[in-house]
């Protein structure tokens, strides 16, 4: 069964050039680029306008956002290598001055934030895993090795259990965070992975990248529950629906899919731009909806919403 | 002409290689030198003072001359002083001292190839490039460019197609009798060189993408017209630039329909600085870009992105990842050089560096010999879609 998702809007060239990441509060998306400034737009007004632009946030661009479980949150990591902290008032974004965490000389590319936004995770360029605790000054609470390959994504599962990472070399790690051991090594992928996913009850990790299938391991066993395949070309993102029932692909030519998990098969595909997708990402629901925002190479945020009825 | 002139070089006197200014520096320079020997050692001053050129960090782009400068205002000096506080300025000074020896020579009508004067010395000098640190210092304190010292590199860079150099009123060199590819040819001021009867003038980065276009004589066989096709082998040297600097100004005199110069560097940090030292001019060199720099070459590839495009024509394998070293210089250029600055004039260079370090990759050229139609294929699209 095929589900069709209607386009709501968008904010036309929102950075000055390619968006690279996106992130989602209950009232806001957040989104960072090659330009210096974070652009903050509201979800709940119907044309999605612009709060705030924090101007000059990475002088040389940012390439990852992420934000805790309540919005209160958000991590950004630039291309200059810096790693900031921002805390949200009234729907205000600015730099979190309270905070006592030091993460400067902290070194990671991809970045995952735990749900009450205590813990950081990154993963280097070298592939290291570090985790970070913002509660105790930012001390580095877990350092472990992989295989040296550059660290493309990572994500934390939702019950806070789990680290998952993906590198260039095509490897997925998995790590619980109580020991810091690998429960399991997981059968990878041949090409580059380019993103983690863990589901909302942390019994799935997705993984995907230029091998263009996403794979879903059991996060019990790390057995391959399934591949899904469709997309022909270089996946960039992956999100989870908050329920679990869908997952949403992203790719490098432009297209964006809605996958059941229900079935394993591809319900929806879009395809509003021909241009990289370096991200994609579910809304909050708006009563029984869902809906979801794209970005990218085009410059500009686009938002869907499920046709009901 | 289009692109205005820097007050400092002066055409003429360049020409006939007697300009007083590089005579009297050195007569006065010497004669303080000499008579600094004269006085006792406390109260002697025995210096030589060159003004440094600009540091890459406190540069921009002239939107007036569309090349890399110095931001104004800032001038440094170094003073060489002799014995010196330290054993290093006292060897800086004595390499200075050395380097003046040789000056009779800058005002006969010789030129010197700065790796012959590395080699009076060898020991002394230690590397090549100090002996061209010292000539760009020089030349920029006197206020000349270098062809004025009469010190030039050796040519290195390679020219094939159709142009004539035309000096005086005669014609030096007529390319169209010459099949094969040359050296570029040394160009002086007053030249000039006719490109009419070309379409397109295609920049490469590399001499073996160069020498396989130039066996199969790309440039009389192109879907765009006849062109020229010019290396440099890598970063280019005064030579290369100079010749390219007066292929563009000689098209500015065009009327219609001028050739489209193209630049074809790999996708990669080192393709990228490449293509930037032709267009903005070098770092090192700020003070000659604003004669050198080629403001209207246009980028015809490599991106990353173009390859990723057709990856069923080329299979994964054609890409690779980036080094440690790529990913610290993409950075250092990015945060370091107005070209690639947010407000800057390449907004599509930046957005490139950036793709880049995200994809982690980096895509050669050679990679093109293996798509639809080859290297040549690809040329002919490429040239077709940015016309």
């Amino acid at each position: 069964m095929s589900k069709q998702y209607l386009s709501r809007g968008s904010a036309d060239n929102a950075h000055l050039v390619d968006i690279f990441s996106l992130a989602i509060t209950d009232k806001q998306i957040l989104s960072t680029s090659g330009a210096s400034s974070i652009k903050v737009h509201s979800t709940t007004d119907a044309d999605f306008p612009l709060v705030q632009s924090i101007d000059g946030a990475h002088t040389i661009g940012c390439h990852h956002i992420v934000t805790n479980g309540n919005g209160s949150r958000a991590i950004t990591a630039g291309f200059d290598g810096e790693i900031k902290v921002w805390s949200c008032q009234d729907g205000h974004w600015a730099a979190d001055t309270k905070l006592t965490a030091d993460l400067t000389g902290a070194d990671a590319w991809a970045i995952a934030l735990s749900e009450d936004g205590q813990y950081l995770a990154g993963v280097t360029q070298e592939g290291r895993i570090n985790v970070w605790d913002l509660a105790a000054d930012g001390t580095r609470i877990r350092d472990h090795e992989t295989k040296g390959n550059f660290g493309t994504c990572i994500d934390l599962s939702p019950d806070g259990r789990l680290i998952a990472s993906g590198h260039d070399d095509g490897a997925v790690y998995i790590f619980t965070t109580e020991t810091g051991r690998m429960p399991f090594s997981l059968l990878g992928l041949v090409n580059p992975v380019r993103a983690v996913a863990f589901s909302p009850k942390s019994k799935i990790l997705a993984a995907a990248g230029d091998s263009k299938v996403i794979v879903l391991y059991d996060t019990s066993s790390g057995e391959q529950i399934a591949n899904l395949s469709g997309h022909s070309a270089w996946i960039l993102s992956l999100s989870w629906s908050d329920t679990g029932e869908y997952l949403l692909s992203s790719s490098f030519d432009g297209k964006v899919k809605v996958w059941s998990m229900e079935t394993k098969t591809c319900v929806a595909t879009h395809s509003e731009t021909d241009k990289a997708v370096w991200n994609a990402k579910w809304l909050p629901k708006v009563g029984k909806t869902e809906g979801f925002a794209t970005a990218g190479a085009n410059r500009s945020i686009a938002f869907y919403r499920e046709a009901t009825g | 002409m289009a692109m205005a002139e820097p007050p400092t070089i002066n055409a003429l006197e360049i020409d006939d290689g007697r300009d007083s200014s590089v005579q009297d520096f050195t007569d006065n320079t010497l004669a303080a030198l000499i008579h600094g020997l004269s006085q006792t050692p406390a109260e002697a001053n025995i210096s030589i003072t060159l003004k440094r050129r600009a540091s890459p960090m406190a540069c921009m782009i002239n939107p007036i001359t569309g090349a890399l400068e110095a931001s104004p205002g800032v001038e440094m000096h170094r003073k060489y002083s002799w014995p010196g506080k330290t054993a290093h300025e006292a060897w800086k000074f004595s390499e200075l001292a050395m380097f003046k020896n040789q000056s009779g020579r800058y005002t006969e009508h010789i030129d010197t190839i700065t790796r012959d004067i590395y080699y009076i010395d060898p020991e002394f000098f230690r590397v090549q490039y100090i002996v061209d640190h010292i000539v760009d210092d020089l030349a920029y304190t006197i206020g000349v460019n270098r062809t004025a010292l009469n010190v030039e590199a050796a040519a290195k860079g390679l020219v094939t197609g159709d142009f004539r150099l035309i000096r005086g009123s005669h014609i030096l060199i007529d390319a169209q009798s010459i099949t094969e590819d040359s050296l570029i040819p040394r160009i002086k001021d007053g030249d000039e060189i006719d490109i009419s009867r070309v379409r397109w003038v295609l920049v490469i980065e590399k001499e073996a993408v160069f020498h396989r276009l130039a066996r199969t004589s790309y440039h009389t066989r192109a879907l765009a017209g006849e062109g020229i096709m010019i290396t440099g082998k890598g970063y280019p040297d005064f030579m290369t630039r100079t010749f390219l600097r007066a292929m563009s100004d000689s098209v500015s005199n065009q009327s219609r329909h001028p050739p489209r110069f193209y630049a074809l560097a790999d996708g990669d940090p080192h393709g990228m600085a490449i293509m930037s030292t032709y267009k903005y001019g070098s770092a090192a060199h700020l003070h000659q870009n604003a004669r050198l720099s080629i403001p209207r070459l246009q980028w015809l590839g490599l991106r990353v992105t173009d390859i990723i495009a057709v990856p069923e024509v080329l299979g994964d394998t054609a890409l690779l990842s980036l080094t440690m070293r790529d990913r610290k210089k993409i950075v250092a250029m990015l945060r370091n050089s107005p070209v690639w600055a947010s407000d800057g004039p390449e907004p599509e260079w930046r957005a490139e560096l950036q793709r880049m370090l995200v994809l982690n990759l980096k895509a050669e050229i050679e990679i093109l010999y293996g798509c639809q139609g080859g290297l040549e294929g690809w040329i002919n699209r490429r040239m077709f879609r940015q016309e």
